[in-house]
């Protein structure tokens, strides 16, 4: 970590001297990120994907002829953290916009400050409902919420010929909401929902929510949680015996982490993802999904962590996007700015609609969502 | 019918490394009269030495497991010498806190060397479960269960059939009449902690192949192992071992039966009614380890 | 002399904000003297009586939960068909109802564990926050479980004929928790001098000779649980008012801890203890900040802790009483031994 650190700030050191100028001129864009902590893994790759879009910004010359610059701080997992990371950002370091906070309470956390210091936040990760509901004009979401991912999986989900599914989801505003919204999509499809199954944030052993639902009449499971609840769950299912149709949603599964750690009981296993690593030219954008995934390698970074890292990508680039038709590093004009852009994300075309009370809406972008499935080891699309 | 005694299988599994969770911080709770708060990392330890052994070094499973325990020895026992003998007489509140910093120090240790990306080690058991009738199990956690019942057998052997035992258990009696009768109480202390030490880094090198390794992993696992302790008795082994085992069933009926998202608060209900009803455990502070 | 002492001590942290405009560490000063109330009311109990609650969190927490729906309103279904509306309340009538609620279960878990003591009243006090976690998380229709309840007003206070003030910015949150403070120290300074602080002390240094000259144990166990947890409500009710979103994360075990570093690095058992050791440790994390890696600021944090439990095992107050004896109290005659000085 220290070391990655210590080189990003070398290059950063480096491009400046080489560009001569502009090395006491940055515009700096505040990133709040889990690096210690319950998230630390999924915190850390979005911060080296921001990184890549940083420095492939940079290397381009800029924004409005500066360099950026990241200003990187942890917020430990912790929501009262989270808050205070905010209140250095803006106040000491003075940065017009900031990415951020991975987890929904962290970001939730962080949004009355925004109103307090009218400074905007692109959202990367975050997936409750209520960060775009509330009335907070400040909020800028990249990441798909889970009734749009539900609304996106509707489209698909006829073809799959579900009859009855039971839920199993991690138990905080992420499962909640993906259980909620996909149910309420599914019974308006006619496909009716039998159990719903919570585990805690961190469980290790859902043998017990899995034998309960191996007994049930259900003939497909929906699953939400992140990459390591989803490899504990695949094997102890297949330790079980349970040899029902399972498919994750919510975009965090690092299908290759899944491959490697769960082995053979992955296989038949689908899942909603946001983003395709693997298959660059199914992309909406296949040239910037090639580039990222060579320049994500070629640091030295675990192919794995893509899925996740994508997002600190895509956020900082919506970010230098907004500063660049601001035309000034100033938190209202690129407040306003994020209004009209419209770039080309790593998962489709990035632009914001009003979400939420009239007058102070937020903004929320709509991404795509594909279905793959894990067959043989592989990641392919999932035919339909 | 199927469910019910798939719940049982899982509840048989879980308990035997619930019990051996317990059993180490039982003794040394027992004994050292020490609220051990680096009981966690050492199982989070044993995990990663059984994951370096395995994935880095290559070599096999059944290798990697004494190893793993051995270096859980030799690390209790550095825990020991550096950080509680300088301290011997403190209040127990003091040496709480100073496991406590040793926890955080060697959790974000254990970060920053790893990472927060889950790692999981390959075993040699096969893929697919064992099937008996409606009920299943993986054969990888049968082998932990024999091998934590080894352990804890083991264990028992040591504390009444050997010298180091007698020591132990006189100095839990009275350490100073102990140390009148030529006991070396420092030493019983150390070993006392290694080998407390030993079986959390054994229960770390066992589950973390079932499970996955990451630094925070021992966090949940030294609360159960606490709650085991309490449910049990202090320094009572058998005791700890019958505490896994009813913990592992209230969190298998109550989430199977009652709701999976009260999992975790059965086995805290049970604690909270077992101290209302009997307010030393459910097996009395034993007036002898063992 | 002591005396003088406090009133320096309070003048100078008032003064704070004369000289510090900087909002990122007013907001670290708040945060940290919201967990320096805990940490006192904590000490109260650990510190007077002995008795080690490691689940402190969970009187925070129903504080913070209490407060904000309070003053958010509700609506639930219990059950037998009743159900339960709640419009909004100011959140002053918020503060007031979480202190009593709080206070209410400090007396069921005083009552239920002071049947148990030392390590078993410790596994109690854990089991008691993480149940109370878990009802938090899952009964969602009343808490909004992991969904988080947010948009929580400010703190506000109606003055007869003056009309409302309302802590909306830094510096008002700041007096208002110094107030706070100040307030729950001098309660706290005047029950352990009084005849049941006594009681208390008594209790801890020898339980049978407390007994043996008439000291009522549970009920003295469970005034000084009434109160601590009263007050550590109170901290989680500014919390909520301040932060503005609660979650179940609240609960967080990382939060007791962050408590009892604060009273046992200060010095347990004395007055000033948890505001030395709150002050310490709650801006620790600021100034490291900026020096080292994430990781390496834990492990920074974890060994700072061990050194100066190493240095001075009872703790910093005590330490320095002992280096500069001239501070040192008058100590309560009889019971005075081993680690429970009073002082300022």
């Amino acid at each position: 970590m220290m070391r990655t650190l210590r080189t990003a700030s070398l290059i950063a050191a480096a491009t400046a001297l080489l560009m001569g100028t502009a090395s006491a001129e940055t515009i700096k864009i505040g990133v709040n990120e889990p690096l210690t902590g319950a998230f630390a893994a999924s915190g850390t790759y979005v911060v080296n994907g921001a990184k890549i879009a940083a420095d492939e910004i940079n290397a381009k010359g800029g924004v409005l002829g500066k360099q950026i610059e990241l200003v990187i701080e942890d917020n430990k997992s912790n929501p009262t953290e989270a808050a205070a990371v905010a209140e250095k950002l803006i106040t000491r370091d003075k940065t017009p916009v900031m990415m951020g906070a991975w987890g929904s309470s962290l970001t939730l956390a962080v949004m009355p400050k925004l109103m307090e210091y009218e400074v905007p936040m692109v959202v990367e990760t975050s997936s409750s409902g209520k960060i775009t509901t509330t009335g907070n004009p400040y909020i800028f979401r990249i990441s798909p919420p889970s009734a749009i991912e539900a609304a996106a999986f509707g489209k698909i989900v006829d073809k799959l010929g579900l009859k009855k599914v039971d839920f199993l989801v991690i138990n905080n505003d992420w499962g909640r909401g993906a259980a909620e919204d996909f149910g309420k999509m599914m019974k308006a499809k006619g496909i009716s929902v039998g159990l719903v199954e919570t585990m805690d944030q961190g469980a290790q052993d859902m043998s017990a929510q899995l034998s309960k639902l191996k007994g049930s009449d259900s003939e497909t499971i929906i699953v939400t949680a992140a990459v390591d609840q989803l490899t504990l769950l695949f094997k102890q299912a297949a330790a079980l015996g349970l040899k029902k149709q399972i498919i994750t949603t919510g975009g965090s599964q690092n299908p290759d982490q899944i491959i490697a750690q769960a082995g053979a009981a992955a296989n038949g296993t689908m899942h909603l993802t946001t983003f395709l690593p693997w298959f660059p030219d199914k992309t909406p954008n296949p040239e910037a999904t090639t580039y990222f995934v060579s320049e994500w390698k070629k640091r030295g970074f675990d192919f794995a962590g893509c899925t996740e890292s994508f997002r600190g990508y895509d956020g900082i680039r919506t970010a230098a996007a907004a500063i660049e038709k601001a035309g000034k590093a100033e938190p209202a004009a690129i407040k306003a700015a994020l209004w009209d852009i419209k770039l080309k994300g790593l998962n489709g075309d990035i632009a914001f609609q009003k979400s939420g009370p009239a007058g102070k809406e937020s903004g929320q972008s709509q991404p795509n969502v594909y279905l793959i499935e894990i067959a043989d080891g592989k990641v392919a699309m999932k035919d339909l | 019918m199927g469910e019910l005694f798939q719940h049982l299988i899982n509840t048989l599994v879980l308990g035997g490394t619930y019990a051996l969770l317990g059993i180490g911080l039982t003794l040394i709770f027992g004994i050292m009269n020490v609220v051990n708060f680096t009981h966690g990392i050492l199982y989070t330890f044993g995990a990663y030495v059984m994951f370096i052994v395995v994935q880095k070094f290559e070599l096999n499973f059944f290798v990697a497991l004494p190893l793993s325990i051995a270096s859980g020895w030799a690390l209790g026992a550095l825990v020991e010498l550096t950080l509680l003998r300088p301290l011997r007489g403190s209040d127990i509140d003091t040496t709480m806190l100073v496991m406590i910093g040793a926890w955080i120090a060697m959790q974000s240790a254990t970060l920053w060397v790893w990472g927060g990306v889950a790692k999981s080690v390959p075993t040699p058991f096969p893929d697919a479960p064992l099937e008996i009738g409606p009920v299943s199990v993986s054969w990888l956690r049968l082998f932990v269960l024999v091998a934590a019942g080894a352990l804890i057998v083991l264990t028992y052997i040591l504390i009444n059939r050997t010298r180091l035992g007698s020591a132990m258990r006189a100095t839990f009696q009275d350490q100073d009449t102990a140390a009148l009768m030529g006991v070396n109480v420092n030493l019983i202390y150390t070993s006392t902690f290694a080998l407390g030490s030993s079986l959390a880094a054994a229960a770390g090198a066992l589950l973390g192949p079932v499970y996955v390794v990451y630094p925070a992993m021992g966090d949940l696992a030294a609360v159960k192992a606490f709650a085991i302790v309490i449910l049990g008795g202090l320094g009572n082994i058998t005791g700890a071992v019958i505490g896994g085992f009813i913990l592992a069933l209230a969190e298998e009926l109550g989430a199977g039966y009652i709701s999976s998202g009260y999992r975790d608060a059965m086995g805290f209900l049970i604690i909270i009614a077992v101290l209302i009803f009997r307010p030393t455990g459910l097996f009395p502070r034993a007036e002898r380890v063992g | 002399m002591k005396l003088l002492l406090s009133i320096v001590v309070v003048a100078a942290l008032a003064a704070v904000p004369l000289w510090l405009s900087d909002p990122y560490l007013l907001n670290a000063l708040i945060t940290t003297g919201i967990f320096v109330i805990g940490a006192m009311s904590l000490n109260l109990l650990l510190g007077f009586t002995g008795q080690l609650s490691l689940g402190h969190i969970a009187f925070f927490g129903i504080g913070a939960y209490v407060s904000a729906l309070t003053s958010l309103g509700f609506s639930v279904s219990l059950p037998f068909g009743l159900h339960v509306v709640h419009e909004p309340w100011p959140p002053l009538a918020g503060f007031a109802i979480a202190v009593l609620v709080s206070g209410l279960c400090g007396y069921l878990v005083g009552r239920l564990s002071f049947r148990v003591r030392g390590a078993y009243f410790v596994i109690v006090t854990i089991s008691f926050a993480e149940v109370v976690r878990l009802v938090a998380l899952n009964w969602v229709e009343l808490t909004q479980g992991p969904l988080a309840l947010t948009s929580i007003p400010p703190m506000q206070v109606g003055f007869p004929g003056l009309g409302e003030f309302v802590f909306r910015t830094k510096l008002h949150n700041y007096y208002l928790v110094l107030g706070v403070a100040v307030a729950c120290y001098l309660l706290i300074a005047r029950l352990v001098r009084s005849h049941v602080g006594r009681a208390m002390r008594g209790l801890m240094e020898n339980e049978t000779l407390a007994v043996s000259i008439g000291i009522d144990v549970t009920k003295t166990l469970t005034l000084a649980a009434v109160v601590s947890a009263g007050i550590c409500g109170g901290a989680g009710s500014l919390y909520a008012h301040y932060i503005k979103i609660i979650d179940p994360e609240v609960f967080a075990f990382i939060n007791t801890v962050t408590m009892v570093i604060m009273v046992i690095t200060g010095g347990k058992g004395t007055l000033a203890g948890p505001v030395v050791g709150g002050l310490i440790f709650g801006l620790m994390p600021v100034a490291l900040r900026p020096v080292m890696a994430p990781e390496a600021q834990w492990i920074a944090y974890g060994s700072a802790l061990i050194v100066i439990l190493f240095i001075m095992p009872r703790g910093i107050v005590p330490a320095l009483m002992q280096w500069f004896p001239r501070m040192k109290p008058v100590t309560a005659p009889g019971f005075a031994k081993r680690g429970v000085e009073e002082s300022a």
